[in-house]
């Protein structure tokens, strides 16, 4: 009886942690896809970005902490617009098929915990506005407000050779 | 011998590939219309006509916004590899430079320098591309806000090859210098992103450059006299046609007596791989004039992307 219990229990969390990793894996695809939205919230300090990024999850949790990914993806690849006061922000690169061309630096670099955590911060400690959780379906939409340090991950891709300086040539 | 002419290979080939083109200088200044709306302007009586222009200095001298604007700008430019030349400095140097012509006599006869009247007209701040700012606080009851605009000028072309403009957000107390700091860091980005398309475009098409040529009055023919079987101006046409990147160019005015070429597209390196500008482009037309029609010239540039060549004389 003792070890049903066990086995029992064990299955359930093999089936939790199992159910939390393709959660993940989804919202990774939703990255991939350009499954967000980057919308401008003030102009930040010198360097940085402050922006709100909407993503998508089934676990409200995984779709607030996907928005830094989501947050680094879209400054590097999609830019943003702007709104009244605040202007948009052209992405870092304008090579379309950068994503790509450099699939194995990307690939390691938006690994979870992966080197663009760096750069990127929740603002609030990753609090989310009422206003910012929307039930969509069987999914929630959230909007976090996170602070990307552009200058520090523009200088790294830099450095990396993934995008071209404006000195380049020079 | 094998080995020696291998390493002579290897050193040329690496030092074509480490050729780095001429990078231009970029300066901040403040618009006319900046200039004109706050006072700071000259005026001059030209032929019986007042002709106004902007006082540089004393806008410098008198107003800290515009040192604060320029100084956030240069910081920004700075950080992305690109340090400004700074409009202040250049003025002060230009002044120190022309106290010193003046009193500089040789060591051994006294002689002193020689500088003619064309030399003491190119003696101004300049920079091979020219960032223009402009703002104006607009005031809604006790809110203000900032419109900005920052246009990045060819000094050679006349074209804007960048811009960036916008009205901040409406704030209540928020004093000028931060409103003017916010809008310099909101649009910097966009501005740079703007000047790294201009500088591909010249990496991929050469730079763009403005040729003249003119002719001295001593000259016995014109560009309309025949020479190697057509007329010169058709001579100096293909010659242009030939040593330009994918031959573009536009003729935009020829007469007998003047031609003038723009967007003309020249390439960055010369045959053996040097780095070269309008200067180094145009020597190669005064050559070919001389070569091959014995023609003198007299070649004159302007920063990087402008030349004039008067044919005739020296």
């Amino acid at each position: 009886m003792k070890n049903l219990k066990h086995t029992l229990t064990l299955f359930f969390l093999v089936l939790i942690s199992t159910f939390g990793i393709a959660q993940q894996r989804k919202a990774n695809k939703d990255t991939e896809a350009w499954r967000y939205e980057i919308e401008a919230v003030q102009t930040g300090t010198q360097g940085t970005y402050l922006i709100k990024v909407w993503s998508y999850s089934k676990k409200p949790e995984i779709a607030a902490e996907q928005s830094k990914k989501n947050a680094i993806h879209g400054i590097i690849f999609k830019g943003f617009p702007g709104k009244a006061g605040v202007p948009g922000q052209s992405p870092l690169t304008n090579n379309s098929n950068l994503e790509e061309e450099k699939a194995d630096f990307f690939k390691s670099f938006f690994t979870d915990g992966g080197k663009y955590m760096k750069f990127v911060s929740l603002s609030n400690d990753g609090a989310v506005a009422a206003e910012d959780r929307m039930k969509i379906g069987k999914e929630y939409k959230i909007g976090v407000i996170v602070s990307v340090n552009v200058a520090e991950l523009r200088k790294d891709l830099e450095n990396s050779g993934v995008i071209k300086s404006l000195t380049s040539g020079f | 011998m094998k080995k020696i002419l291998l390493i002579l290979t290897l050193f040329l080939s690496i030092s074509e590939t480490n050729a780095q083109a001429k990078k231009p200088t970029i300066m901040v200044v403040p618009s006319d219309v900046w200039c004109n709306q706050r006072g700071y302007m000259l005026e001059f009586y030209n032929q019986g006509s007042i002709v106004k222009v902007p006082d540089y200095k004393t806008a410098l001298q008198e107003n800290s916004n515009l040192l604060i604007a320029i100084s956030k700008i240069n910081e920004l430019m700075a950080t992305r590899g690109f340090p400004l030349k700074n409009l202040e400095s250049a003025l002060k140097s230009l002044e120190s430079e022309s106290a010193e012509d003046a009193m500089l006599s040789s060591k051994t006869s006294g002689a002193s320098v020689v500088e003619s009247p064309i030399d003491k007209l190119k003696k101004t701040a300049k920079a091979d591309i020219i960032i223009q700012i402009t703002w104006n606080v607009n005031t809604m009851g006790p809110k203000h806000s900032v419109t900005f605009n920052l246009q990045g000028l060819d000094a050679y072309t006349d074209k804007q090859i960048a811009g960036a403009s916008g009205t901040g957000s409406e704030l209540i107390g928020s004093n000028l210098p931060v409103m003017l700091e916010t809008a310099v860091l909101s649009h910097m980005d966009n501005f740079n992103t703007q000047l790294m398309s201009h500088f591909d475009d010249m990496f991929a098409n050469g730079r763009e450059i403005t040729l003249r040529l003119k002719k001295w009055d001593s000259f016995k023919g014109d560009f309309e006299t025949e020479y190697g079987g057509d007329e010169l101006g058709n001579q100096i046409d293909n010659w242009v046609k030939n040593n330009t990147v994918k031959g573009r160019y536009s003729a935009t005015d020829t007469t007998e007596n003047m031609m003038l070429f723009e967007q003309v597209r020249i390439p960055l390196y010369d045959g053996s791989g040097k780095a070269i500008d309008a200067k180094g482009w145009a020597k190669g037309l005064q050559k070919y004039l001389k070569d091959t029609y014995k023609i003198d010239s007299k070649l004159m540039t302007k920063g990087l992307g402008q030349a004039s060549i008067v044919v005739g004389e020296k």
